[in-house]
C-alpha cells in the first residue's frame, strides 16, 4: 500500500473548479513535485493534504488512514510557506521550538532537537536572535527547520523559493534536497518554475486547469512529454507550421503527416550545419543572435517557420549577424507528434 | 466545534450592543423630533426649523465655520506637511510635539486663552494698544475660525505628512524628465497622490468644527452653531425644548453624513501603492527662503499650541479669588486638591471603565469584522460609521431622549457618561483591529495550526501578541479622547458625575481661570501621559493619534 494517496480529488470554488477529479500517489521517502502555471490547481491539492482547504469530493489518506477526518492541527504534517511565515515575535530558537511545545518534548530534549535542527540549516550561531530582521533566505531556512523539527510524516512546500533571488533560490533548493534525502522524508513540493521541479524532484507531477498532465520523473517529463502542454511548459518547444515546407520535411525524414497532428521540436535537439549533427537540412535566415557564454540562443527563418537554435559552446568565429544565411540540421528522432487533443503519438510512417 | 458558536455569540452581541446603544437613542432622536408636544405625528418641528431665522442663522453658521474650519485647516497643514516633509527643519521634533499639543489639547481651552492674549481685556492686545496699534478683539467669526484653523491644522499636516513622505521621487523625477515644471509637477504628480489624505484630513476638520461646541459658545458672543443652539435648545431654563433640540440634532447628523459621503465620494478612485524604492529627499534651503519656511513652521506650530502654554503658565500664577495677581504660587493646584478632587477621580475612572470596555469589545468585534466576511459583518462596518459623524452634542441628547424614561433609566448615572464615551470610541478601536489583523499574513496561523496548535490556540498564542502593542496603543489614544470629552458629558453631566472638561467650561463661564488652567494643566499631563506611553508602543506615530 503506498504511504500517501489522493484519490479523485474534486474541488469547487462555485462554477469554478480548482481541482478536477485528481488522483496521485506519494512513497515513503519520495520528493514529489506539484508543477504547473497559477491557477492550475497545485497549490489547492497541497492546501487540502495540509487541511486548510477540505476537498468537494474525494479520498486523501496517509499511512492508511483516512486524513480528511482529521483537524488539521492533528495532522501532524510539517509545512513550509511561500511567505516564510516566521513568527516575527519570537526568537530564532523559539520559532523552531514551537512545534515541540504541544508535543510535550521534555525542556532538555527541545534544546538539543531545535540546535540539531538549526545546525542542518547552518542557522545555528543565530538562535537567540529575532528573525525580523533576517534576510528572506534566512527566514526560510528557519522556516524550513522549524516543519523538520517536529519529525513529521509528511513535508509539505509552497513554493518556498519564489521570493528569493536567483542565487539564493539554487543554493537553498540543493540545502532542501540534501536535508529531504538526510531526513528520508515524504516531501510534496509546490512551484511553477520547471528548472527548479527538473532539479530537485525524484517524480513531477504535471498539472494544468485543474488536472494532471503527466506524472514522472525529470527525465520522463522533460524527454519524453506526453502531452502538447507539458512539452510547451517545461523546456522550450517549436512549433512547425504546417503547409507544404513541412509535409516535405516528413516526408525526406520518413514520417507520416497523418491528419490533425501537429510537430514540434526542442531546440537543444537541432543544430546549425558543421557542429557535426545529422538530419534533414534547411536553408534560413538569421533573424536573432543571442549570445549567453556558454551557449548561444539562434532565431532562425526557415520554410517551416521561425526555429529557435541552442547551440553549445559557440565559439567567438561563429557569431551571425541577423541577415546572414545559415542552414538548420533537424534530425529525425528530435521531432514529436501531438494529435487534435495535445496527446502525444507516435507516428511513424 | 466551539469556534464558530463563539463567533456567532460576538455576533448577535454586537448587534445588541448596536442596538441598544446607537439605534435606539439615534432612533428616539428622529422619532422626537418628528412627534409634537401632544404626541401626534407632525412635521411642525421641521417647519420651524426652517422657518424661523434664528436656526437658518445658525445653520447658515455651521457651513461657513466648516468651511472655514476646513480651508483654515487645509492651508495651514499643507503648509507645513509641505516645509517639513521636502525641507530641512531645525528642530522638526519640536515641531511635531508642538502640532501633538495643539491636537490633545481641549478645543475651548484654545478659545479662552485666544481671549487671554487677544479678548476685550487681552494680554497682546493690550501691549499693542501700548505701543499705539489698536486691533478689533477677537471674539466673533473671525475668532472662532484662527482657532479652528489653529485646533484642526493637526489633522491635515499628520496625514498629508505621511502621504507626502510616500510619494516616490522616482514619479517627481520622471515628471521633471518629461518637460514639466516644478509647478506643474506638484499640480499634476505630487497633488492627486496625496489628495486622499488631503481630503481625509479636510475632512476630520469639517466634522470637528461643525461639532465642536465650545469655541462658538466662548468666543462667539452670539454667533450661534447648530450645535450651541441644540445646547440652548435642551438646556434653556425655561421652557426646555427637547424636540427642537432633536430636530437640530438630526440636521445637524444630516450635514455630517453628507459631508462624509462627499469625500468618500471624491476620493473614491484615488488610493495607490506606490513602491518606495525612492525615498523623497529634503532640500536644504539657503538665505530667505530658508528663513521663510522656518518663519512659516514656528508661526503655525506655536500659534497652535500657544493655548497649551498660555495654560500651563497661568495655572501656575498667583491668584487672589479668581483675579490674577503678579508672581507664581500653586493656589490653583491647591484649590483643585482641596476641592475639584472628586471631579479629577471622576475623569479617570469613567475614562479609564470605557476605555477598558472599549480594548475588549473593539477587539472582539475587529477580529469579527476581519476575519469572518460575511454580509453581517458588512453591514456592521457601515454601522459602525454612524457614531464616527454624531457630534458629541446629539449623543448626549439623543442618550437623554433614549434613557430618561421608559425600561432602561440611565440619566443622572455615571453609566450614562461611560457608555456614551464607549460608543463614540469603539468604531475607531474595532477599526484599528480590524485593519492590524488584516495586515497579519493567514499563513502565520496556518503555521501554528501545522505544527500542532489548535485553530484557537494558534490565534491565542500568534495573532494577539502580534496586535496587542497596537491594541494597548490605541486603548491609550481612546483614553486622551475621552478623557477630554466635553460635548456629551455637558449633556449628560449632573453633580455627582462632574467630569474635568466639564468643570474647567463651568469655571471658564465663572472667569475662574486660574484653577480652569490649573485643571487643564493637569488633564494635558494626563494626556501627554497616555501618549508617551502609546508611542512607546507602537513606535512614534503621529498620524495614530487622528
Amino acid at each position: 500500500m503506498s504511504y500517501l494517496t489522493v484519490q479523485n480529488a474534486i474541488k469547487r470554488f462555485g462554477n469554478f473548479a480548482a481541482l478536477n477529479d485528481v488522483s496521485i500517489v506519494v512513497e515513503k521517502g519520495e520528493f514529489f513535485t506539484l508543477l504547473g502555471p497559477s491557477g492550475c490547481g497545485k497549490t489547492t491539492l497541497l492546501r487540502s493534504i495540509a487541511g486548510f482547504t477540505d476537498l468537494t469530493s474525494g479520498t486523501i489518506t496517509l499511512d492508511n488512514t483516512n486524513l480528511r477526518a482529521v483537524p488539521p492541527h492533528r495532522r501532524d504534517i510539517g509545512m513550509v510557506f511561500q511567505d516564510y511565515a516566521i513568527f516575527p515575535h519570537l526568537s530564532v530558537f523559539d520559532n523552531v521550538a514551537f512545534g515541540l511545545k504541544p508535543r510535550k518534548v521534555p525542556a532538555a530534549e527541545i534544546k538539543t532537537r531545535v540546535m540539531q535542527a538549526l545546525a542542518a540549516v547552518r542557522l545555528e550561531s543565530m538562535a537567540e536572535r529575532l528573525p525580523a530582521a533576517m534576510s528572506g533566505g534566512q527566514q526560510q531556512r528557519i522556516g524550513l527547520a522549524r516543519a523538520m523539527v517536529i519529525n513529521p510524516r509528511l513535508l509539505l512546500m509552497d513554493e518556498p523559493l519564489s521570493n528569493l533571488d536567483a542565487k539564493l533560490r539554487i543554493e537553498l533548493r540543493e540545502e532542501i534536497r540534501d536535508i529531504q534525502k538526510q531526513v528520508d522524508i515524504a516531501t510534496i513540493y509546490v512551484t511553477h518554475d520547471q528548472e527548479e521541479a527538473l532539479a530537485i524532484s525524484d517524480r513531477i507531477c504535471v498539472m494544468s486547469a485543474g488536472r494532471i498532465e503527466q506524472i514522472g520523473t525529470p527525465q520522463e517529463i522533460y524527454g519524453d512529454p506526453q502531452t502538447r502542454f507539458v512539452a510547451g511548459f517545461v523546456g522550450t518547444l517549436n512549433a512547425l507550421e504546417a503547409g507544404s515546407a513541412t509535409e516535405g520535411l516528413l516526408t525526406r525524414l520518413g514520417l507520416s503527416s497523418g491528419a490533425g497532428l501537429t510537430w514540434a521540436v526542442r531546440p537543444e535537439n537541432i543544430g546549425l550545419a558543421g557542429t557535426g549533427m545529422t538530419g534533414e537540412q534547411l536553408a534560413g535566415t538569421v533573424k536573432k543572435f543571442t549570445y549567453l557564454g556558454r551557449e548561444a540562443h539562434l532565431e532562425v527563418e526557415t520554410p517551416v517557420g521561425s526555429l529557435v537554435v541552442h547551440v553549445a559552446n559557440p565559439s567567438r568565429s561563429e557569431i551571425l549577424a541577423p541577415g546572414a544565411a545559415t542552414t538548420v540540421v533537424v534530425p529525425r528522432e528530435s521531432l514529436m507528434a501531438f494529435d487534435a487533443e495535445g496527446q502525444r503519438t507516435e507516428a511513424e510512417a | 466545534m466551539a469556534r464558530p458558536n463563539f463567533w456567532t455569540l460576538v455576533s448577535i452581541f454586537t448587534w445588541a450592543l448596536l442596538i441598544l446603544l446607537l439605534f435606539i437613542p439615534v432612533g428616539s432622536v428622529l422619532f422626537s423630533s418628528l412627534y409634537d408636544r401632544a404626541g401626534n405625528f407632525s412635521l411642525a418641528n421641521y417647519a420651524t426649523f426652517f422657518s424661523e431665522p434664528r436656526f437658518f442663522t445658525a445653520f447658515v453658521n455651521t457651513l461657513v465655520v466648516g468651511a472655514g474650519g476646513l480651508f483654515g485647516a487645509l492651508l495651514l497643514g499643507s503648509i507645513m506637511a509641505f516645509c517639513i516633509s521636502r525641507f530641512h527643519i531645525a528642530g522638526g521634533r519640536v515641531v511635531s510635539l508642538l502640532a501633538i499639543l495643539a491636537l490633545v489639547s481641549p478645543p475651548f481651552i484654545g478659545a479662552y486663552s485666544w481671549i487671554v492674549l487677544f479678548g476685550a481685556g487681552g494680554l497682546v492686545r493690550g501691549m499693542l494698544r501700548d505701543v499705539g496699534v489698536t486691533m478689533p478683539p477677537i471674539y466673533g467669526l473671525s475668532g472662532i475660525l484662527i482657532v479652528f484653523s489653529l485646533k484642526f491644522y493637526p489633522y491635515v499636516y499628520l496625514l498629508v505628512l505621511g502621504a507626502l513622505a510616500n510619494v516616490n521621487r522616482s514619479l517627481e523625477e520622471a515628471a521633471e524628465g518629461l518637460g514639466l515644471t516644478p509647478l506643474q509637477r506638484t499640480l499634476q504628480i505630487s497633488f492627486p497622490l496625496v489628495f486622499p489624505a488631503l481630503s481625509a484630513g479636510g475632512l476630520l476638520a469639517l466634522i470637528h468644527a461643525i461639532a465642536d461646541f465650545g469655541t462658538p459658545r466662548l468666543l462667539g458672543r452670539g454667533y450661534s452653531t447648530l450645535a450651541t443652539e441644540a445646547y440652548a435648545a435642551y438646556s434653556a431654563e425655561v421652557g426646555s425644548n427637547m424636540s427642537m433640540g432633536t430636530t437640530i440634532s438630526v440636521i445637524l447628523i444630516a450635514v455630517s453624513m453628507i459631508f462624509v459621503l462627499l469625500q468618500r465620494y471624491m476620493s473614491r478612485r484615488n488610493v495607490y501603492h506606490g513602491n518606495l524604492i525612492n525615498k523623497p529627499v529634503k532640500i536644504r534651503l539657503r538665505g530667505w527662503r530658508n528663513v521663510l519656511a522656518h518663519v512659516a513652521v514656528y508661526t503655525i506650530s506655536l500659534c497652535g499650541a500657544m493655548p497649551v502654554i498660555v495654560s500651563v503658565i497661568y495655572s501656575f500664577r498667583r491668584t487672589s479669588g479668581p483675579v490674577f495677581q503678579d508672581g507664581f504660587a500653586l493656589q490653583s493646584y491647591e484649590r483643585i486638591i482641596f476641592n475639584l478632587g472628586d471631579v479629577v477621580r471622576n475623569s479617570l475612572t469613567f475614562s479609564a471603565t470605557s476605555v477598558l470596555l472599549i480594548v475588549v469589545v473593539g477587539t472582539l468585534i475587529g477580529t469579527l469584522v476581519a476575519r469572518r466576511t460575511t454580509i453581517s459583518t458588512s453591514l456592521l462596518d457601515g454601522a459602525f460609521m454612524i457614531p464616527y459623524v454624531m457630534p458629541g452634542i446629539v449623543i448626549g441628547i439623543a442618550y437623554i431622549a433614549a434613557f430618561n424614561t421608559g425600561p432602561i433609566v440611565l440619566t443622572g448615572t455615571a453609566s450614562i457618561i461611560v457608555l456614551s464615551i464607549f460608543i463614540r470610541r469603539l468604531p475607531y478601536t474595532v477599526r484599528t483591529t480590524a485593519s492590524a489583523l488584516r495586515q497579519i499574513s493567514p499563513s502565520m496561523e496556518e503555521a501554528a495550526v501545522s505544527l500542532g496548535y489548535s485553530p484557537f490556540r494558534a490565534f491565542l498564542r500568534i495573532t494577539v501578541p502580534l496586535i496587542v502593542p497596537g491594541i494597548i496603543a490605541g486603548g491609550m489614544l481612546s483614553f486622551v479622547t475621552a478623557i477630554n470629552e466635553l460635548s456629551s458629558s455637558l449633556v449628560l453631566y449632573v453633580g455627582s458625575t462632574m467630569t474635568m472638561p466639564v468643570r474647567i467650561y463651568l469655571l471658564i463661564l465663572d472667569g475662574d481661570f486660574g484653577v480652569a488652567a490649573a485643571l487643564a494643566t493637569i488633564l494635558l499631563a494626563i494626556s501627554g501621559l497616555a501618549v508617551y506611553i502609546a508611542f512607546r508602543f507602537i513606535g512614534r506615530n503621529e498620524q495614530a493619534l487622528l
